[in-house]
């Protein structure tokens, strides 16, 4: 039982790792930008099958998780400066519909490139396997994708404390009027976000892809996840974000154990215990 | 019954920072009492927590003796306060009779059921909406949206709206702020008019209107009462000249 | 609405089953209802809910397991429409608490709840397979009979909402759009009417989601996905929430858009996709609005011509 237990829990917090990187990119772009980004699912979802390719085609799986989420960034940066920066003069209801509809585009486009069946990505050769940690024995892979996504936040954090660039993102997440007082040229600002907001959703696709698999309504049904993370965390906090997106795995996990046939709906069950309890979000202000 | 309003030891602190400390005030029944100070002195937070927008710190505000201190500002205008914003805040793609109407409505509709009924159902509405909106001269634009009026205009319709509560108690928040001289003037006599109907509250900047028409002034200066009085007490007060001029 | 717009309207009642099969005609008026609605709240109270698929989907199941446990369609569909408003209380009593982005993001969070609820629930929805296995009721069994009974549905939730935008209620639902602050400071208390609009688009859209059952004898899972709510959405969009019948205009568009590309290609969603952006991008106001700029032009043009012509005279 506690080796059920404590595999699950670690099963968990990977996948928590994962919701926390996608949920803070998120929560960047709508700090930002200011707008719910519909699109996120799928640039999760091109993540995982850019690195599903490339890692084809190369054969190296460390230079698909490098390369593809750079390859969605680009996507992102199509996004924002094709489609969302056209429509900053509009309601921001018209941004979020944008990048609703590039959602059903890119979807589709995975489907007629990739085919609507889905695939695995092994991990390579040196991750594969189990690790025997005395008290469990433990898949290598996601031990090291735990470890990973821990210092991938790290990095996200020091960015975000520590660079010009990254104070000026809080910033504008606090105030996004103060930003444009401060002379900055808002529109690389935002593109800059979006593309942050772009890089972190394909990285956590990547990383996914060796543990849950590659379909192509893997962006559709993550993409409700993100928004629970963000619901939960209070809308524009970062740290939020992460610990809402761990506690979230956590529950999964725990739910697989005592509840397998829920674990999709305790995610929600989670969200409705905040919005009762506390209505504003775990880390939120307003 | 001699005061209509009454505010005891109104406070809010912003974390560490004191906005209003400790104001005390009473408003008598048919007078135009007018709040002064220099820009940053707590008005507009003193203003927004009469009007229901903030809750305060601490403090009591009585009106007709009953307490209303944090009641949400959709309920004052049903109990006859209504306030007119410093900013033009009207509906810009309603035409100025909707703008009107609505107001008139939400204190004199009846029942819950005259939500559901037409809107020709409601004669009474509409003419006291057509009387108001001669009343601040504004009839040739009754049917233009809000949004194609003048600045002055658009002041006129907001001061219009405030009035379609029928209100014995009006809050009055900068009403010539951002005027031309002309229609600051014509705001002026505006106010003079209506204070012969109801009581008037008035938060202003500028000292000239205020010495000309208010009763009593109340002076703030970083958050607390400096001195009250009559116009001329007021401008003989050394501390007044000394806030006003120095800062001091 | 003018003598035009209803002239209109029975016309395309009358010929509407001559020019699309009976199934599509009937989803283009049941989604009119939906899409009248939600502009009820998206273009008169300026409230985006991505999560009306829950409303359309939850009645969709309640009246499909009234009907399958025996009982009559006269009383499948005001439960299930009495179900989708007090849901709809419950869902709106949070969600209005929050503006803007979080409306958005807690309207479409409830969404995906209520659709895990209906994928794990397999014993009562089907799951993934769908609630299956509906019969129609015998008195409107022909094509003729069913599409009479969903058209004088149609007309009559069309009228009632009607009646609702154009007494002090819609109104209201205008002022909070135009400026909130404002209207709460007039007296209205803002929060409960926005409820008001979020129930009264959810309940329409419920009774449409008990109708749809009828049309194809099942209830699709995916009728409650939040791709739907995103559907609904563009519907209303597509057809310009300028004016209350614009929506309609987006419905049957969308409805024969989509039919037609499914046909061509099995990847027609990838043209809706195209579709939408450009309308996103090009066309904010919808159909509706380009009918009308065209209206006025031509009366511009016919005005031109008569002022024309009496100069020479």
């Amino acid at each position: 039982m506690t080796f059920l237990i404590l595999s699950q829990i670690l099963n968990g917090l990977g996948l928590g790792m994962l919701y926390a990187l996608v949920g803070v990119g998120l929560t960047l772009i709508l700090g930002v930008l200011n707008i719910p980004n519909f699109a996120h699912g799928v640039l999760y979802a091109l993540g995982a099958y850019f690195a599903y390719s490339i890692a084809k085609m190369t054969g190296s799986f460390y230079f698909a998780i490098l390369l593809s989420p750079l390859l969605v960034v680009l996507v992102g940066f199509l996004l924002e400066s094709q489609g969302v920066r056209r429509l900053y003069q509009a309601h921001h209801d018209y941004q979020l519909l944008f990048l609703f509809a590039c959602a059903l585009i890119i979807q589709e486009i995975i489907i007629i490139i990739w085919g609507p069946i889905g695939f695995s990505l092994l991990p390579p050769p040196s991750l594969s396997g189990a690790l025997d940690l005395g008290i469990l024995i433990y898949p290598k892979y996601r031990l090291v994708l735990i470890c990973f996504a821990f210092f991938m936040i790290i990095c996200l954090y020091l960015f975000l404390t520590k660079t010009n660039l990254g104070a000026i993102l809080r910033a504008g997440i606090e105030n996004r009027d103060m930003v444009k007082v401060l002379g900055i040229n808002v529109n690389i600002v935002f593109l800059y976000t979006f593309g942050l907001g772009a890089y972190l959703a394909g990285l956590a696709g990547a990383l996914s892809a060796p543990i849950m698999g590659l379909t192509p309504s893997m962006g559709l049904d993550i993409l409700p996840i993100c928004f629970v993370v963000v619901v939960i965390a209070g809308l524009g906090s970062i740290p939020g974000a992460i610990v809402a997106g761990i506690l979230i795995g956590l529950s999964q996990g725990a739910a697989t154990i005592w509840f397998p046939e829920a674990t999709n709906v305790v995610i929600y069950l989670m969200m409705g215990l905040t919005i009762i309890f506390r209505p504003q979000g775990l880390f939120g202000v307003r | 019954m001699k005061n209509i309003l009454k505010i005891n030891n109104l406070s809010k602190n912003f974390g560490n920072v004191s906005a209003v400390n400790n104001v005390n005030l009473a408003v008598e029944v048919g007078s135009i009492h007018s709040v002064i100070g220099p820009n940053g002195a707590g008005k507009s937070t003193f203003f927004n927590m009469i009007s229901g927008v903030l809750p305060p710190s601490s403090g009591k505000v009585y009106y007709k003796n009953n307490d209303i201190t944090g009641f949400e500002s959709y309920k004052l205008p049903h109990m006859g306060i209504a306030k007119c914003f410093q900013i033009t805040n009207v509906f810009p793609k309603l035409s100025v009779r909707e703008n009107v109407w609505s107001s008139v409505f939400s204190c004199a509709r009846k029942s819950k059921f005259d939500f559901f009924k037409p809107l020709s159902n409601f004669k009474y509405i509409a003419e006291e909406t057509e009387k108001i909106i001669s009343d601040v001269g504004l009839s040739h634009k009754i049917n233009d949206k809000a949004e194609e009026l003048s600045h002055g205009q658009q002041r006129m319709l907001e001061m219009a709206i405030t009035l379609g509560a029928k209100p014995e108690l009006l809050l009055l928040d900068e009403p010539t702020q951002g005027l031309a001289p002309e229609a600051t003037l014509e705001m002026t006599k505006l106010i003079q008019k209506l204070s012969k109907k109801h009581t008037i509250l008035l938060i202003e900047h500028k000292m000239h209107i205020v010495m000309e028409i208010s009763k009593v002034i109340t002076v703030l200066n970083f958050g607390e009462v400096i001195d009250e009085g009559t116009p001329s007490e007021v401008k003989e007060s050394k501390k007044v000249q000394d806030a006003y001029l120095g800062r001091g | 609405m003018n003598k035009y717009t209803i002239t209109c309207l029975i016309i395309f009642i009358f010929l509407g089953p001559f020019l699309f099969p009976n199934a599509t005609i009937t989803e283009m008026l049941i989604f009119g209802i939906v899409a009248i609605s939600t502009n009820i709240m998206l273009g008169y109270t300026g409230m985006l809910s991505f999560g009306q698929a829950l409303f359309f989907g939850t009645s969709a199941y309640i009246s499909g397991l009234i009907l399958l446990a025996g009982f009559p369609i006269f009383l499948a569909i005001p439960i299930a429409t009495l179900g989708s408003f007090l849901i709809s209380l419950f869902v709106g009593y949070f969600c209005v608490k929050r503006e803007g982005l979080y409306f958005i993001c807690l309207t479409f969070a409830f969404n995906q709840m209520f659709y895990f609820i209906a994928y794990v629930w397999t014993e009562v929805t089907g799951g993934e397979d769908g609630l299956v296995g509906i019969t129609r009721p015998e008195f409107i069994d022909t094509q003729l009979s069913f599409y009479v009974f969903i058209s004088i549905l149609f007309l009559t939730s069309l009228y009632l909402m009607y009646k609702i935008i154009t007494s002090p209620l819609g109104l209201i639902f205008k002022l909070i759009r135009e400026n909130p602050s404002r209207a709460e400071a007039i007296g209205y208390n803002v929060r409960f009417f926005k409820l008001v609009s979020f129930s009264i688009a959810s309940t329409f859209t419920g009774l449409a989601g008990s109708l749809y059952v009828l049309i194809h004898s099942m209830v699709p899972i995916d009728q409650i996905h939040w791709l739907k709510s995103g559907d609904i959405i563009f519907m209303t969009l597509f057809g310009g929430v300028g004016n209350f019948l614009g929506p309609l205009i987006g419905v049957v568009g969308y409805i024969w858009l989509s039919d037609t590309f499914s046909i061509i290609w099995a990847r027609w969603p990838l043209i809706m996709g195209v579709i939408f952006a450009i309308i996103v991008l090009y066309f904010r106001g919808g159909v509706s609005e380009l009918l009308e700029n065209l209206i006025k032009k031509c009366q511009f043009y016919f005005k031109k011509n008569k002022d024309e012509k009496y100069i020479k005279n």
